[in-house]
Protein backbone atom coordinates (compact mmCIF):
# COMPACT_ATOMS: atom_id res chain seq x y z
CA UNK A 1 0.00 0.00 0.00
CA UNK A 2 1.53 3.39 -1.11
CA UNK A 3 1.17 6.39 1.51
CA UNK A 4 -1.59 8.28 -0.60
CA UNK A 5 -3.54 5.26 -0.39
CA UNK A 6 -2.48 5.22 3.01
CA UNK A 7 -3.85 8.31 4.40
CA UNK A 8 -6.90 8.75 2.30
CA UNK A 9 -8.25 5.47 3.97
CA UNK A 10 -7.75 6.33 7.42
CA UNK A 11 -9.29 9.42 6.59
CA UNK A 12 -12.25 7.39 5.67
CA UNK A 13 -12.06 5.51 8.71
CA UNK A 14 -11.35 8.47 11.04
CA UNK A 15 -14.43 10.50 9.56
CA UNK A 16 -16.65 7.37 9.90
CA UNK A 17 -14.86 7.06 13.68
CA UNK A 18 -16.12 10.42 14.21
CA UNK A 19 -19.50 10.04 13.43
CA UNK A 20 -20.56 6.51 14.83
CA UNK A 21 -17.90 6.09 17.98
CA UNK A 22 -18.12 9.46 19.28
CA UNK A 23 -21.58 9.42 20.39
CA UNK A 24 -21.37 5.67 21.68
CA UNK A 25 -18.69 6.01 23.60
CA UNK A 26 -20.21 9.33 25.35
CA UNK A 27 -23.42 7.77 26.04
CA UNK A 28 -21.42 4.37 26.96
CA UNK A 29 -22.85 4.29 30.80
CA UNK A 30 -20.14 1.53 31.75
CA UNK A 31 -16.06 1.08 31.44
CA UNK A 32 -16.86 -2.43 29.64
CA UNK A 33 -19.42 -1.03 27.11
CA UNK A 34 -16.69 1.98 26.68
CA UNK A 35 -13.73 -0.68 26.35
CA UNK A 36 -15.64 -2.73 23.98
CA UNK A 37 -16.02 0.09 21.38
CA UNK A 38 -12.86 1.36 21.85
CA UNK A 39 -11.55 -2.33 21.24
CA UNK A 40 -13.73 -2.24 17.96
CA UNK A 41 -12.04 1.47 16.65
CA UNK A 42 -8.46 -0.18 16.21
CA UNK A 43 -9.79 -2.78 14.12
CA UNK A 44 -11.52 0.00 11.57
CA UNK A 45 -8.43 1.58 10.85
CA UNK A 46 -5.75 0.37 8.00
CA UNK A 47 -2.77 -1.06 9.50
CA UNK A 48 0.69 0.73 9.38
CA UNK A 49 2.47 -1.63 7.21
CA UNK A 50 5.90 -3.26 8.90
CA UNK A 51 8.14 -1.45 6.89
CA UNK A 52 6.70 1.97 7.40
CA UNK A 53 6.91 1.09 11.26
CA UNK A 54 9.93 3.09 11.23
CA UNK A 55 11.58 4.46 14.34
CA UNK A 56 11.38 7.88 13.92
CA UNK A 57 7.58 7.53 13.96
CA UNK A 58 7.11 5.86 17.28
CA UNK A 59 5.75 7.98 19.99
CA UNK A 60 8.69 8.15 22.95
CA UNK A 61 6.51 7.88 26.50
CA UNK A 62 4.37 4.39 25.23
CA UNK A 63 4.67 1.11 27.51
CA UNK A 64 3.24 -0.07 24.30
CA UNK A 65 4.85 0.90 20.82
CA UNK A 66 2.72 3.46 18.87
CA UNK A 67 3.47 4.89 15.85
CA UNK A 68 2.31 7.83 14.53
CA UNK A 69 2.45 9.65 10.87
CA UNK A 70 1.83 13.28 10.13
CA UNK A 71 1.34 14.43 6.68
CA UNK A 72 0.65 17.99 6.32
CA UNK A 73 -0.84 19.01 2.97
CA UNK A 74 0.47 22.18 2.66
CA UNK A 75 -1.90 23.77 -0.83
CA UNK A 76 -4.58 22.67 1.27
CA UNK A 77 -3.13 23.33 4.73
CA UNK A 78 -4.87 19.89 6.18
CA UNK A 79 -3.28 18.09 8.56
CA UNK A 80 -3.24 14.28 7.84
CA UNK A 81 -2.65 10.90 10.14
CA UNK A 82 -1.83 7.32 10.28
CA UNK A 83 -1.63 5.09 13.71
CA UNK A 84 -0.88 1.87 15.00
CA UNK A 85 0.00 0.87 18.20
CA UNK A 86 0.46 -3.17 19.09
CA UNK A 87 -1.86 -2.42 22.30
CA UNK A 88 -5.77 -2.01 21.21
CA UNK A 89 -6.75 0.07 23.83
CA UNK A 90 -3.91 2.35 22.94
CA UNK A 91 -4.85 2.21 19.60
CA UNK A 92 -8.23 2.92 19.90
CA UNK A 93 -7.88 6.12 22.26
CA UNK A 94 -5.77 7.13 19.61
CA UNK A 95 -8.07 6.62 16.80
CA UNK A 96 -10.43 8.91 19.39
CA UNK A 97 -7.77 11.24 19.63
CA UNK A 98 -7.44 11.68 15.39
CA UNK A 99 -10.48 11.72 14.24
CA UNK A 100 -11.01 15.03 16.46
CA UNK A 101 -7.85 16.63 14.55
CA UNK A 102 -7.78 14.66 11.34
CA UNK A 103 -8.26 17.51 8.25
CA UNK A 104 -7.75 20.25 10.93
CA UNK A 105 -5.60 23.30 9.57
CA UNK A 106 -2.43 24.66 11.30
CA UNK A 107 -4.02 27.25 13.03
CA UNK A 108 -6.87 25.10 14.47
CA UNK A 109 -4.36 22.38 15.06
CA UNK A 110 -2.72 24.76 17.24
CA UNK A 111 -5.92 26.06 19.39
CA UNK A 112 -7.35 22.58 19.70
CA UNK A 113 -7.51 21.46 23.06
CA UNK A 114 -7.47 18.01 23.39
CA UNK A 115 -8.29 17.61 26.99
CA UNK A 116 -11.41 19.48 27.02
CA UNK A 117 -12.52 16.85 24.18
CA UNK A 118 -11.59 13.86 26.35
CA UNK A 119 -13.34 15.40 29.39
CA UNK A 120 -16.68 15.45 27.11
CA UNK A 121 -16.07 12.47 26.07
CA UNK A 122 -15.66 11.37 29.46
CA UNK A 123 -12.32 9.84 28.76
CA UNK A 124 -10.67 12.25 30.56
CA UNK A 125 -9.02 9.68 33.12
CA UNK A 126 -6.90 8.00 30.34
CA UNK A 127 -5.16 11.22 29.16
CA UNK A 128 -4.18 12.03 32.77
CA UNK A 129 -2.70 8.21 33.30
CA UNK A 130 0.79 7.94 33.98
CA UNK A 131 3.27 7.80 31.36
CA UNK A 132 2.22 4.23 30.81
CA UNK A 133 0.05 4.63 27.77
CA UNK A 134 1.83 8.14 25.66
CA UNK A 135 -1.22 9.36 25.36
CA UNK A 136 0.05 12.97 26.89
CA UNK A 137 2.52 12.10 24.88
CA UNK A 138 0.92 12.02 21.67
CA UNK A 139 -1.02 14.60 22.62
CA UNK A 140 1.87 16.65 22.73
CA UNK A 141 2.88 15.46 19.42
CA UNK A 142 -0.15 16.39 17.58
CA UNK A 143 0.20 19.28 18.67
CA UNK A 144 3.86 20.19 17.73
CA UNK A 145 2.89 18.83 13.99
CA UNK A 146 0.76 22.06 13.37
CA UNK A 147 4.15 24.02 13.60
CA UNK A 148 5.95 21.42 11.85
CA UNK A 149 6.49 21.66 7.54
CA UNK B 1 -0.86 -19.73 61.65
CA UNK B 2 -0.15 -16.49 59.75
CA UNK B 3 -2.80 -13.98 61.01
CA UNK B 4 -3.42 -12.53 57.58
CA UNK B 5 -5.75 -9.78 58.41
CA UNK B 6 -4.03 -8.71 61.58
CA UNK B 7 -0.86 -8.03 59.61
CA UNK B 8 -2.52 -6.23 56.75
CA UNK B 9 -4.36 -3.83 59.57
CA UNK B 10 -1.28 -2.39 59.88
CA UNK B 11 -0.91 -1.05 56.54
CA UNK B 12 -2.67 2.73 56.66
CA UNK B 13 -2.52 2.63 53.12
CA UNK B 14 -5.51 -0.17 52.45
CA UNK B 15 -7.46 1.85 55.13
CA UNK B 16 -7.37 4.25 51.98
CA UNK B 17 -7.89 2.03 49.31
CA UNK B 18 -10.24 -0.50 50.24
CA UNK B 19 -11.65 -1.37 46.96
CA UNK B 20 -8.18 -1.81 45.50
CA UNK B 21 -6.19 -4.74 44.92
CA UNK B 22 -2.74 -4.24 45.21
CA UNK B 23 -0.66 -6.80 43.64
CA UNK B 24 2.03 -4.38 42.24
CA UNK B 25 4.34 -5.50 44.82
CA UNK B 26 7.58 -6.85 43.07
CA UNK B 27 7.86 -2.94 42.04
CA UNK B 28 7.28 -1.56 45.61
CA UNK B 29 5.49 -2.62 48.43
CA UNK B 30 3.31 -0.67 51.25
CA UNK B 31 4.50 0.38 54.11
CA UNK B 32 3.63 -0.28 57.69
CA UNK B 33 2.78 2.26 60.50
CA UNK B 34 5.34 1.08 62.42
CA UNK B 35 7.72 2.66 58.83
CA UNK B 36 5.78 5.77 58.27
CA UNK B 37 5.91 6.54 62.33
CA UNK B 38 9.41 6.00 62.28
CA UNK B 39 9.90 8.44 59.66
CA UNK B 40 7.72 10.91 61.08
CA UNK B 41 8.87 10.84 64.82
CA UNK B 42 12.49 11.00 63.13
CA UNK B 43 11.41 14.35 61.56
CA UNK B 44 9.79 15.73 64.15
CA UNK B 45 11.52 14.88 66.96
CA UNK B 46 14.92 14.45 66.20
CA UNK B 47 16.09 15.56 62.87
CA UNK B 48 19.71 16.89 62.61
CA UNK B 49 22.62 16.04 60.42
CA UNK B 50 24.65 13.22 61.64
CA UNK B 51 28.58 12.52 62.09
CA UNK B 52 28.84 16.16 61.95
CA UNK B 53 27.82 18.52 64.60
CA UNK B 54 29.14 19.51 67.73
CA UNK B 55 25.96 19.74 69.78
CA UNK B 56 24.20 16.73 71.35
CA UNK B 57 21.48 16.43 69.08
CA UNK B 58 23.04 15.86 65.93
CA UNK B 59 25.10 13.17 68.25
CA UNK B 60 21.95 11.57 69.31
CA UNK B 61 20.76 11.36 65.71
CA UNK B 62 23.92 9.76 64.44
CA UNK B 63 23.33 7.34 67.24
CA UNK B 64 20.00 6.45 65.81
CA UNK B 65 21.49 6.33 62.15
CA UNK B 66 24.64 4.32 63.53
CA UNK B 67 21.92 1.61 65.42
CA UNK B 68 20.15 1.56 62.38
CA UNK B 69 23.28 0.16 60.78
CA UNK B 70 23.92 -2.14 63.17
CA UNK B 71 20.33 -3.43 63.11
CA UNK B 72 20.74 -4.53 59.18
CA UNK B 73 23.71 -5.77 59.70
CA UNK B 74 22.37 -7.91 62.17
CA UNK B 75 19.91 -8.92 60.14
CA UNK B 76 21.40 -9.77 57.16
CA UNK B 77 24.04 -11.33 59.30
CA UNK B 78 27.08 -9.34 57.98
CA UNK B 79 30.42 -10.26 60.18
CA UNK B 80 31.22 -6.26 60.56
CA UNK B 81 28.83 -3.60 60.59
CA UNK B 82 31.14 -1.62 58.38
CA UNK B 83 30.02 -4.16 55.77
CA UNK B 84 26.71 -2.11 55.27
CA UNK B 85 26.93 0.52 53.15
CA UNK B 86 23.30 2.88 52.50
CA UNK B 87 23.06 3.83 49.23
CA UNK B 88 19.77 5.36 47.18
CA UNK B 89 18.63 1.88 46.20
CA UNK B 90 19.67 -1.41 44.81
CA UNK B 91 20.80 0.54 41.15
CA UNK B 92 23.03 2.72 43.12
CA UNK B 93 24.51 -0.20 45.04
CA UNK B 94 25.28 -1.94 41.20
CA UNK B 95 26.50 1.09 39.60
CA UNK B 96 28.77 1.68 42.10
CA UNK B 97 29.99 -1.81 42.28
CA UNK B 98 31.06 -1.45 38.39
CA UNK B 99 32.18 1.81 38.81
CA UNK B 100 34.16 0.73 42.09
CA UNK B 101 36.04 -2.63 40.45
CA UNK B 102 37.00 -1.44 37.29
CA UNK B 103 40.41 -0.24 36.77
CA UNK B 104 40.72 -1.67 40.54
CA UNK B 105 40.04 -4.99 40.19
CA UNK B 106 38.60 -5.48 36.38
CA UNK B 107 41.25 -5.13 33.94
CA UNK B 108 41.17 -4.91 29.60
CA UNK B 109 40.79 -8.28 28.82
CA UNK B 110 38.60 -9.52 31.67
CA UNK B 111 35.33 -11.58 31.49
CA UNK B 112 32.17 -10.74 33.65
CA UNK B 113 29.04 -12.98 34.23
CA UNK B 114 25.90 -11.75 33.87
CA UNK B 115 22.75 -13.95 33.09
CA UNK B 116 19.49 -13.76 30.78
CA UNK B 117 17.01 -12.77 33.37
CA UNK B 118 19.00 -9.57 35.00
CA UNK B 119 16.97 -6.45 35.76
CA UNK B 120 18.54 -3.42 33.67
CA UNK B 121 20.13 -2.34 36.76
CA UNK B 122 22.34 -5.44 36.90
CA UNK B 123 23.05 -4.99 33.18
CA UNK B 124 23.78 -1.51 32.62
CA UNK B 125 26.29 -0.33 35.00
CA UNK B 126 28.48 -3.31 33.81
CA UNK B 127 28.02 -2.31 30.33
CA UNK B 128 28.77 1.68 30.23
CA UNK B 129 32.14 0.46 32.29
CA UNK B 130 32.82 -2.43 30.72
CA UNK B 131 32.65 -1.25 27.57
CA UNK B 132 35.04 1.80 28.50
CA UNK B 133 37.76 -0.36 30.11
CA UNK B 134 37.48 -3.58 27.26
CA UNK B 135 35.96 -6.00 30.12
CA UNK B 136 33.80 -9.00 28.16
CA UNK B 137 30.71 -9.59 29.49
CA UNK B 138 29.37 -13.68 29.25
CA UNK B 139 25.25 -14.12 29.73
CA UNK B 140 24.22 -17.30 31.10
CA UNK B 141 21.26 -18.70 29.02
CA UNK B 142 17.90 -20.23 30.26
CA UNK B 143 17.07 -23.60 29.59
CA UNK B 144 13.55 -24.51 28.44
CA UNK B 145 11.27 -23.78 31.68
CA UNK B 146 12.79 -20.61 31.72
CA UNK B 147 15.27 -21.71 35.08
CA UNK B 148 18.82 -20.38 34.73
CA UNK B 149 20.32 -23.30 33.08
CA UNK B 150 23.02 -24.42 35.43
CA UNK B 151 25.30 -26.52 33.20
CA UNK B 152 25.77 -23.69 30.58
CA UNK B 153 26.73 -21.34 33.63
CA UNK B 154 29.30 -24.12 34.47
CA UNK B 155 30.96 -23.99 31.66
CA UNK B 156 31.04 -20.12 31.54
CA UNK B 157 32.67 -20.23 34.67
CA UNK B 158 35.34 -22.51 33.09
CA UNK B 159 36.24 -19.17 30.67
CA UNK B 160 37.53 -17.72 34.35
CA UNK B 161 35.33 -14.69 34.82
CA UNK B 162 36.63 -12.34 37.41
CA UNK B 163 33.22 -11.31 38.55
CA UNK B 164 29.64 -13.24 38.67
CA UNK B 165 26.72 -11.07 39.24
CA UNK B 166 22.91 -12.87 39.19
CA UNK B 167 19.39 -11.82 41.03
CA UNK B 168 18.38 -14.02 43.91
CA UNK B 169 14.66 -14.21 42.63
CA UNK B 170 13.72 -12.70 38.98
CA UNK B 171 11.65 -9.94 38.91
CA UNK B 172 9.45 -10.85 36.10
CA UNK B 173 9.36 -14.92 36.72
CA UNK B 174 9.79 -15.04 40.48
CA UNK B 175 11.69 -18.24 40.07
CA UNK B 176 14.12 -18.39 43.18
CA UNK B 177 17.61 -18.92 41.51
CA UNK B 178 19.79 -21.55 43.39
CA UNK B 179 22.44 -18.49 44.63
CA UNK B 180 24.10 -20.86 47.59
CA UNK B 181 24.93 -23.53 44.87
CA UNK B 182 26.11 -20.74 42.23
CA UNK B 183 27.71 -18.66 45.04
CA UNK B 184 29.68 -21.86 45.83
CA UNK B 185 30.72 -22.24 41.80
CA UNK B 186 31.38 -18.83 41.11
CA UNK B 187 34.10 -18.85 43.78
CA UNK B 188 35.54 -22.07 42.86
CA UNK B 189 36.21 -20.84 39.77
CA UNK B 190 37.75 -17.97 41.56
CA UNK B 191 34.94 -15.06 40.60
CA UNK B 192 33.96 -12.15 42.69
CA UNK B 193 30.33 -12.74 43.48
CA UNK B 194 27.67 -10.31 43.43
CA UNK B 195 24.00 -10.65 44.23
CA UNK B 196 21.33 -8.92 43.15
CA UNK B 197 18.82 -9.11 46.40
CA UNK B 198 16.25 -6.46 45.39
CA UNK B 199 13.60 -8.69 45.36
CA UNK B 200 15.40 -12.00 47.33
CA UNK B 201 15.44 -9.62 50.32
CA UNK B 202 12.01 -9.35 50.58
CA UNK B 203 11.36 -13.23 50.13
CA UNK B 204 13.96 -14.38 52.82
CA UNK B 205 16.22 -12.96 55.35
CA UNK B 206 19.39 -13.29 53.49
CA UNK B 207 22.42 -14.89 55.60
CA UNK B 208 26.00 -13.20 54.63
CA UNK B 209 28.10 -16.02 56.35
CA UNK B 210 25.99 -18.47 55.08
CA UNK B 211 25.63 -17.52 51.31
CA UNK B 212 28.99 -16.38 51.35
CA UNK B 213 29.44 -13.92 48.10
CA UNK B 214 30.98 -11.00 48.43
CA UNK B 215 28.17 -8.42 47.59
CA UNK B 216 24.75 -8.08 47.99
CA UNK B 217 22.93 -5.32 47.19
CA UNK B 218 19.20 -4.55 48.04
CA UNK B 219 16.58 -1.49 48.18
CA UNK B 220 14.25 -0.23 51.32
CA UNK B 221 11.10 0.11 49.30
CA UNK B 222 10.63 -3.32 48.38
CA UNK B 223 11.08 -4.64 52.28
CA UNK B 224 8.17 -2.62 53.84
CA UNK B 225 10.50 0.57 53.99
CA UNK B 226 10.82 4.20 52.46
CA UNK B 227 12.10 4.95 48.66
CA UNK B 228 15.59 6.46 48.43
CA UNK B 229 17.51 3.92 50.53
CA UNK B 230 19.34 1.15 50.06
CA UNK B 231 22.35 -1.00 51.23
CA UNK B 232 25.34 -2.13 49.64
CA UNK B 233 26.96 -5.19 51.47
CA UNK B 234 30.17 -6.09 50.91
CA UNK B 235 33.26 -7.83 52.26
CA UNK B 236 35.46 -5.97 54.18
CA UNK B 237 38.23 -7.25 51.59
CA UNK B 238 36.37 -5.98 48.29
CA UNK B 239 34.49 -3.20 50.27
CA UNK B 240 38.06 -1.65 50.31
CA UNK B 241 39.14 -1.96 46.62
CA UNK B 242 36.03 -0.03 45.44
CA UNK B 243 36.92 3.15 43.93
CA UNK B 244 34.08 5.49 45.62
CA UNK B 245 31.45 6.42 42.94
CA UNK B 246 30.58 10.06 44.63
CA UNK B 247 32.99 11.70 46.41
CA UNK B 248 32.70 14.98 48.35
CA UNK B 249 31.61 15.34 52.02
CA UNK B 250 31.91 13.07 55.25
CA UNK B 251 33.95 10.73 53.19
CA UNK B 252 37.36 11.87 53.19
CA UNK B 253 39.82 11.79 55.58
CA UNK B 254 41.58 14.60 54.21
CA UNK B 255 41.52 17.09 51.01
CA UNK B 256 43.72 19.36 49.19
CA UNK B 257 44.29 20.24 45.70
CA UNK B 258 47.09 18.13 45.62
CA UNK B 259 45.72 14.55 47.08
CA UNK B 260 42.57 13.35 48.83
CA UNK B 261 42.94 10.61 51.09
CA UNK B 262 39.64 8.68 52.20
CA UNK B 263 37.93 7.89 55.59
CA UNK B 264 37.45 4.60 56.69
CA UNK B 265 34.59 2.11 55.75
CA UNK B 266 31.80 2.74 55.51
CA UNK B 267 32.13 6.38 55.07
CA UNK B 268 34.27 6.38 52.58
CA UNK B 269 31.33 4.89 50.35
CA UNK B 270 28.89 7.48 51.73
CA UNK B 271 29.52 10.65 50.44
CA UNK B 272 27.21 13.57 51.10
CA UNK B 273 24.61 13.64 53.73
CA UNK B 274 22.34 10.47 53.64
CA UNK B 275 18.80 9.62 53.88
CA UNK B 276 18.93 9.38 57.49
CA UNK B 277 15.46 9.36 57.81
CA UNK B 278 15.32 6.95 54.99
CA UNK B 279 18.01 4.38 57.12
CA UNK B 280 15.80 4.95 60.33
CA UNK B 281 12.87 3.72 58.64
CA UNK B 282 14.10 0.84 56.84
CA UNK B 283 15.35 -0.13 60.20
CA UNK B 284 12.19 0.20 61.54
CA UNK B 285 11.35 -2.21 58.80
CA UNK B 286 13.48 -4.90 59.75
CA UNK B 287 12.24 -4.42 63.40
CA UNK B 288 8.82 -4.96 62.41
CA UNK B 289 8.82 -7.63 60.13
CA UNK B 290 11.42 -9.88 62.71
CA UNK B 291 8.08 -9.77 64.98
CA UNK B 292 6.67 -12.53 62.44
CA UNK B 293 7.81 -15.84 61.49
CA UNK B 294 8.91 -16.26 57.90
CA UNK B 295 7.62 -19.50 57.73
CA UNK B 296 4.75 -18.78 58.12
CA UNK B 297 4.74 -15.39 55.47
CA UNK B 298 6.52 -17.90 52.98
CA UNK B 299 3.29 -20.93 53.65
CA UNK B 300 0.75 -17.89 53.43
CA UNK B 301 2.56 -16.83 50.26
CA UNK B 302 2.78 -20.11 48.44
CA UNK B 303 -0.65 -20.88 49.74
CA UNK B 304 -1.99 -17.07 47.40
CA UNK B 305 0.28 -18.33 44.71
CA UNK B 306 -0.86 -22.02 44.30
CA UNK B 307 -4.71 -20.47 44.23
CA UNK B 308 -3.70 -18.19 41.62
CA UNK B 309 -2.65 -20.81 39.26
CA UNK B 310 -5.29 -23.01 39.57
CA UNK B 311 -7.67 -20.60 38.80
CA UNK B 312 -5.16 -18.72 36.08
CA UNK B 313 -5.27 -22.11 34.20
CA UNK B 314 -8.79 -22.38 34.29
CA UNK B 315 -9.15 -19.13 32.24
CA UNK B 316 -8.85 -20.11 28.84
CA UNK B 317 -6.36 -18.09 26.74
CA UNK B 318 -3.97 -17.20 30.08
CA UNK B 319 -0.55 -18.09 29.26
CA UNK B 320 1.76 -18.27 32.63
CA UNK B 321 5.57 -17.66 32.05
CA UNK B 322 6.04 -18.26 35.83
CA UNK B 323 6.62 -22.01 37.06
CA UNK B 324 5.26 -22.81 40.63
CA UNK B 325 7.93 -24.45 42.13
CA UNK B 326 10.90 -22.77 43.63
CA UNK B 327 8.56 -19.51 42.91
CA UNK B 328 8.91 -16.42 45.34
CA UNK B 329 4.97 -15.56 45.22
CA UNK B 330 5.09 -13.38 41.41
CA UNK B 331 3.85 -14.47 38.36
CA UNK B 332 4.21 -13.41 34.95
CA UNK B 333 1.64 -13.88 32.28
CA UNK B 334 -0.15 -12.89 29.06
CA UNK B 335 -3.54 -13.66 27.41
CA UNK B 336 -2.77 -15.34 23.61
CA UNK B 337 -2.58 -12.61 20.90
CA UNK B 338 -3.22 -9.80 23.53
CA UNK B 339 -0.84 -7.35 23.80
CA UNK B 340 -0.08 -7.11 28.10
CA UNK B 341 -0.93 -3.63 28.55
CA UNK B 342 -4.36 -3.91 27.37
CA UNK B 343 -4.53 -6.80 29.79
CA UNK B 344 -3.85 -4.58 32.50
CA UNK B 345 -5.42 -1.71 31.44
CA UNK B 346 -8.31 -3.30 32.09
CA UNK B 347 -7.00 -5.09 35.58
CA UNK B 348 -6.72 -1.22 36.33
CA UNK B 349 -10.36 -0.28 35.48
CA UNK B 350 -11.05 -2.82 38.21
CA UNK B 351 -9.07 -1.16 40.78
CA UNK B 352 -6.70 -4.56 40.38
CA UNK B 353 -2.78 -2.81 40.03
CA UNK B 354 -0.30 -5.19 38.52
CA UNK B 355 2.36 -4.13 36.24
CA UNK B 356 2.45 -4.89 32.36
CA UNK B 357 5.41 -4.62 29.89
CA UNK B 358 8.93 -5.54 29.81
CA UNK B 359 9.68 -5.03 33.58
CA UNK B 360 13.12 -3.57 33.08
CA UNK B 361 14.26 -6.80 31.80
CA UNK B 362 14.28 -6.61 28.05
CA UNK B 363 16.98 -9.25 27.45
CA UNK B 364 15.03 -11.59 29.25
CA UNK B 365 11.91 -10.77 27.35
CA UNK B 366 14.09 -10.69 23.83
CA UNK B 367 15.04 -14.06 24.74
CA UNK B 368 11.45 -15.10 25.29
CA UNK B 369 10.27 -13.72 21.93
CA UNK B 370 7.84 -11.84 23.76
CA UNK B 371 7.08 -7.64 24.21
CA UNK B 372 5.94 -8.26 27.50
CA UNK B 373 3.94 -9.72 30.08
CA UNK B 374 1.54 -8.96 32.88
CA UNK B 375 2.94 -9.31 35.97
CA UNK B 376 1.25 -10.88 39.25
CA UNK B 377 3.00 -10.45 42.67
CA UNK B 378 2.25 -10.72 46.12
CA UNK B 379 2.73 -9.86 49.26
CA UNK B 380 2.51 -10.97 53.04
CA UNK B 381 -0.50 -8.63 53.14
CA UNK B 382 -2.68 -10.42 50.11
CA UNK B 383 -5.62 -12.47 50.57
CA UNK B 384 -7.56 -15.26 49.30
CA UNK B 385 -9.67 -12.43 48.26
CA UNK B 386 -7.42 -10.64 46.86
CA UNK B 387 -6.18 -13.42 44.35
CA UNK B 388 -10.07 -14.45 43.60
CA UNK B 389 -10.57 -10.93 42.53
CA UNK B 390 -8.00 -10.65 40.79
CA UNK B 391 -8.81 -13.71 38.62
CA UNK B 392 -12.26 -12.26 38.16
CA UNK B 393 -11.19 -9.46 36.97
CA UNK B 394 -8.41 -11.26 34.75
CA UNK B 395 -11.45 -13.63 33.15
CA UNK B 396 -13.22 -10.48 32.51
CA UNK B 397 -10.08 -9.23 30.62
CA UNK B 398 -10.03 -12.17 28.26
CA UNK B 399 -13.94 -11.63 28.04
CA UNK B 400 -13.61 -7.96 26.34
CA UNK B 401 -10.26 -8.80 24.75
CA UNK B 402 -11.47 -11.86 22.83
CA UNK B 403 -15.04 -10.63 22.43
C1 LIG C 1 15.85 -7.78 40.54
C2 LIG C 1 15.90 -6.29 40.65
N1 LIG C 1 17.08 -5.65 40.63
C3 LIG C 1 17.19 -4.33 40.76
C4 LIG C 1 16.08 -3.53 40.91
C5 LIG C 1 16.25 -2.06 41.03
O1 LIG C 1 15.77 -1.59 42.23
P1 LIG C 1 15.63 -0.01 42.50
O2 LIG C 1 14.84 0.53 41.36
O3 LIG C 1 14.92 0.06 43.79
O4 LIG C 1 17.02 0.54 42.56
C6 LIG C 1 14.82 -4.13 40.93
C7 LIG C 1 13.61 -3.30 41.05
O5 LIG C 1 12.70 -3.35 40.28
C8 LIG C 1 14.73 -5.54 40.80
O6 LIG C 1 13.55 -6.15 40.83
Amino acid sequence: MNLEQLLADTDIALQAIQQQALPDIKQAKDWQTKYRILMQLGKQLPPLPEKMKQQELLVKGCESRAWLLHYHDKKRDKHFFVLDSDARIVKGLMAIMLCLVNGMNSSELAKFNLSQQFDELNLKPYLSQSRGNGLTAMAAHIKACSSAT
Amino acid sequence: MFDVSSFRRQFAFFHHHPDWVYLDNAATMQKPDAVTEAVSRFYQQDNSNVHRGAHQLSQQATAQFEQARQTIAHYIKAQYVHEVIFTSGATAGLNQLAFGLMHTVLKPGDRILLTQLEHHANIVPWQLHCQRYGVIIDVVPLTADRQLDLNAYQQLLALKPKLVSFSHISNVLGHIQPVQQMVALAKAAGAITVVDGAQGVVYQQPDMRQLDCDFYVFSGHKLYGPTGVGVLYGKTQWLEQLTPLCGGGEMIDSVSFVNTTFNNLPFRLEAGTPNIAGVIGLAAAINWLQQYNNKLIIEHKSLLLNAFFQGARQIKGVAILSMPVHNAGIVALNVDGEHPSDVADILNQQQVAVRAGQHCAMPLFDYLALNGAVRVAFAAYNTLDDVNQCLLALEQAVEILTA
